[in-house]
């Protein structure tokens, strides 16, 4: 009997199977197109932002001169390096602890885990300042990086959760019955399924906290100034191409980055699939 | 017995970093943000020892409670945008992009990387009279004068847009991702359609990264106070602003913790939400 | 934890290992943009005190971030109504003059401060005053006073300061009243001028405005002069006034934390600045006036004589002073939440 499954129309195929396609391509230029522009005015010869006026690298070195730049680019790796390490650690953790096991205060737990997200920031933030005043921690990098993991440690829970959640735990029962424990199930069996899930988490941990203005404002100490709170700053002086550049010039150094870290599947992606 | 005491020390040892962290740097400082929405000021902000009710009978004023709708409304729109796009972004690469999908997700994280001030200023130039898309538009002739963009509700939603999108795709992946492909395939071959198929399996086997990513767009775009300003001229109070106001500007520390502590029991009331629907998708395994 | 993780982390330990650990310091929380970098790496080079100057845009974070204690800073910079608000809540030290070698520099006209009488707890540097700007191409006539900014003739191409003081000093002095005013009756029609005027606006920005003007975003925005005589530089299209219905002169000095550091570098550090040479690198940097009268003839001809820098005495004469309001600024603050939550 021949199989009951429907062939799609070419109407079928192209709108509505397409349509994740259309939509992600006009997305994708949503978002990228304004950094086009904006790197490519980086190159401006004049001062405007909006008004082309000749080709120079003139804002290129003005950025690479400027101190406090340097100095705020290098407290802001640390900090975005330093907080999604311990968030994504400490989250998927927890993440993989609820999503598995009953045990008292398991929705309280997820719940709180969750609150930083619906806490507004600055509330964190002076909390965060007015508690470690009262306890005599001087303001600094170790402040920050508390601050910061406080903000992303909810998207990197959920986002473990999320993942765990859709795991067949028929694998894990095996590994158990085959005489594994508690760490070695976990180790073996579960952390290698959910390795896109982490890495996605502290992709984007790490992304928050290089972002991040409101908690960095409260929590900075001095000589802590973090890349946002420094641009802020100059944004204050007027657009010019300097930040621009800025802006081209980090699109180059997270290029790089990702090269090198996603260097390894490179190969494996170029390969065409065998299907 | 003493493989379930084993059990137990193991999940205490997985559990005891998150519990650390969350007992010392929340719960303190939430107690301390709850004392303080008690509390008394003195002229000059100080906060001052004492028990009130004030702060919070001064929150249910008219000014208030439009500043929560105004939040409510602009989060409510940007969680629908963010999700209605996202979605389908995030199904592409799960499904159709195959080994391109890493590169696609990680493209997606690039605007962020440089930072968020310096591409909202991108769109305050784009969006500016003088800008790109209004030069188009004159040039095109579909206009007779620059279009003013800036200071409207619309660019404000396009910045928020701009700023939670990548959140909204993220989560949503992670929960496509692993969906196993012959479940689908069985949906087809049993005769459904392509929408049915979507509908009736992908999209419920989705549903915790769908959750994570309107819980992860709605409640901070609530607390969002760069954008409006910004983008949107500045007009439209909403929480964000307001908090920043009361406890920067007007060092009205007691009040600041009282709006606080109220969006946060509201929004708990929306995370206790989250979590039964979360829960009760996960016990669907 | 994968190896990657361990890795990163152990190289973010590393990084923050390596950040240099600083000889002699110096830290200063001051206003972005009125203390050049150049004048700050100059010192650096006479003295050999590394100096590190971290920024806030308003007196109220600034005051925020000394209310929670332990800032770790030597220097702060606030405006005159600040410095005052901040001796109440004993953040200042007494200064003592004999310490600030070149005190004498300091214009007479600033050595008895309503705010500061004697300069006790403060050294006032750089001043300046609340107006606004305009763009030429976009006007038809010239803009000499705040009734501009609620002119229906300008709908959608007008932004106000997003600061209560400063809005409020357009919303009192429109109406004919000072600016200082504690009277509940003059702080409410200000309030309904400011709602009245908020559908005609474009925004409300302390951000970005000089920007907004100069490119013709805006055509007349509320500015303090500071900000926007930076743009004026590049664009001479743009024109500063002081309205003819008074507007504000501020202060911005520098004053030393009772629990500073390092007060030594500190005093040393305002010797230097007062110097008159150095006084005129930074209004040259700048383009703000300051207190030290001589720095005033070692500028341009082009700086010294223009009057949106240096405003004559008898503009001045007319401008209010903004000092702390004391419990009037509830007034206020109830008055602007309803005008920034209007529809």
């Amino acid at each position: 009997m021949r199989s009951a499954r429907a062939r799609p129309g070419w109407f079928t195929r192209v709108f509505v199977h397409g349509v994740s396609g259309w939509v992600t391509l006009l997305t994708y230029l949503f978002m990228l197109v304004p950094i086009v522009i904006l790197v490519a005015f980086a190159f401006n010869a004049g001062k405007s932002t909006v008004v082309w006026t000749g080709f120079s690298l003139g804002w290129f070195e003005k950025v690479w001169h400027n101190r406090n730049i340097a100095r705020a680019l290098h407290v802001s790796l640390v900090v975005a390096l330093g907080s999604a390490a311990l968030s994504t650690a400490i989250g998927a953790l927890a993440a993989v602890a609820i999503t598995r096991r009953e045990f008292p205060g398991r929705d309280l737990l997820g719940a709180a885990l969750a609150a930083p997200l619906v806490l507004p920031e600055i509330v964190l933030g002076v909390g965060l300042l007015v508690f470690m005043s009262f306890a005599g921690v001087p303001l600094g990098y170790g402040s920050m990086i508390v601050g910061h993991v406080l903000v992303s440690i909810p998207f990197a829970t959920l986002i473990v959760r999320a993942a765990a959640a859709s795991l067949d735990v028929r694998l894990e029962d095996a590994a158990a019955d085959l005489g594994a424990n508690e760490w070695q199930t976990f180790r073996l069996v579960t952390l290698p399924q959910l390795m896109p899930a982490i890495a996605t988490a502290f992709l984007l941990s790490a992304t928050l906290s290089f972002d991040n203005l409101v908690m960095s404002t409260f929590t900075s100490g001095v000589g802590t100034t973090t890349l946002p709170l420094r641009i802020y700053s100059m944004l204050k002086l007027g657009i010019t191409p300097e930040i621009n550049a800025l802006g081209a010039l980090m699109v180059v150094a997270n290029v790089a980055i990702l090269l090198l870290v996603m260097g390894r599947y490179l190969p494996l992606m170029l390969k065409p699939n065998r299907r | 017995m003493r493989r379930a005491l084993r059990q137990r020390i193991e999940i205490g040892a997985m559990l005891a970093p998150s519990v650390l962290l969350l007992g010392v740097f929340v719960l303190v400082p939430l107690c301390v943000v709850a004392a303080y929405s008690f509390a008394l000021r003195d002229p000059y902000g100080a906060v001052l020892p004492g028990f009130t009710l004030r702060n919070y009978a001064d929150l249910f004023q008219g000014v208030y409670l439009l500043v929560f709708v105004n939040s409510f409304e602009l989060a409510a729109s940007t969680t629908a945008l963010c999700l209605l796009i996202g979605y389908p972004v995030a199904y592409f690469i799960a499904f159709k992009a195959g080994r391109f999908a890493p590169a696609l997700l990680l493209l997606l994280l690039i605007p962020f990387w440089i930072n968020f001030l310096i591409r909202i200023s991108a769109w305050v130039v784009l969006l500016g009279r003088g800008g790109l898309i209004n030069r188009g538009l004159v040039g095109a002739g579909l206009v007779d004068a620059p279009v003013g963009m800036l200071g409207s509700y619309g660019a404000t939603l396009v910045g928020m847009v701009y700023a939670f999108l990548p959140l909204t795709v993220f989560p949503v992946y992670a929960a496509l991702q692993p969906i196993d492909r012959r479940l689908i395939e069985a949906g087809a071959d049993l005769g459904a359609g392509p929408a049915e198929t979507f509908l009736r399996i992908t999209l419920p086997l989705s549903l915790p990264g769908v959750l994570a990513a309107a819980l992860f767009v709605f409640v901070p775009s609530m607390g969002v106070f760069a954008i409006p300003v910004l983008l949107g001229g500045g007009k439209d109070i909403i929480l964000g602003n307001l908090i920043v106001q009361l406890f920067l500007e007007f060092r009205n520390i007691p009040l600041g913790a009282a709006v606080s502590m109220l969006l946060l029991a509201f929004a708990g009331l929306g995370i206790l939400l989250y979590m039964r629907a979360l829960r009760r998708v996960e016990a669907m395994r | 934890m994968t190896r990657l993780t361990f890795a990163l982390a152990a190289s973010t330990l590393a990084l923050a290992a390596a950040a240099p650990a600083l000889a002699e310091d110096l830290r200063i929380f001051g206003w972005a943009g009125e203390m050049p970098d150049e004048v700050l790496q100059d010192f650096e080079a006479e003295t050999g005190i590394a100096v590190t100057f971290d920024t806030f845009d308003s007196n109220e974070s600034l005051i925020a971030k000394l209310d929670a204690g332990g800032s770790g800073y030597d220097l702060v910079n606030p405006s005159q109504y600040a410095v005052q608000i901040l001796v109440n809540r004993g953040k200042l030290a007494e200064l003592d003059h004999s310490r600030i070698e070149t005190y004498d520099k300091i214009g007479p006209s600033f050595t008895q401060v309503s705010y500061d009488p004697g300069n006790k707890y403060s050294i006032p540097y750089v001043w300046g005053t609340t107006g606004l700007a305009y763009n030429k191409t976009c006007v038809d006539a010239p803009i000499t006073g705040w009734k501009a900014l609620f002119d229906e003739k300008y709908k959608g191409r007008v932004y106000m300061l997003d600061n209560m003081l400063a809005a409020y000093i357009a919303g009192l002095q429109v109406n004919g009243f000072d600016a200082n005013t504690t009277d509940p009756a003059e702080i409410e029609k200000a309030t309904e001028t400011l709602i009245a005027q908020k559908p005609m606006l474009a925004g409300y920005n302390s951000t970005n405005f000089a920007d907004l003007v100069s490119s013709g975003e805006a055509c007349i925005v509320e500015s303090w002069s500071s900000s926007v005589l930076q743009a004026i530089q590049d664009n001479p299209d743009v024109v500063y006034v002081l309205p003819e219905e008074g507007g504000t002169m501020w202060i911005d000095g520098y004053s030393i934390l009772t629990d500073a550091p390092n007060p030594d570098a500190a005093y040393r550090f305002l010797s230097y600045i007062l110097r008159p040479e150095v006084a005129a690198k930074t209004t040259e940097l700048t383009q703000t006036a300051t207190v030290v009268t001589e720095s005033k003839a070692l500028l341009p001809d082009a700086l010294a004589k223009n009057p949106a820098v240096f405003p004559a005495e008898s503009t001045i004469a007319n401008a209010d002073f903004i000092l702390d309001l004391g419990d009037a600024m509830k007034l206020y603050q109830d008055g602007w939440t309803r005008v920034k939550a209007a529809q």
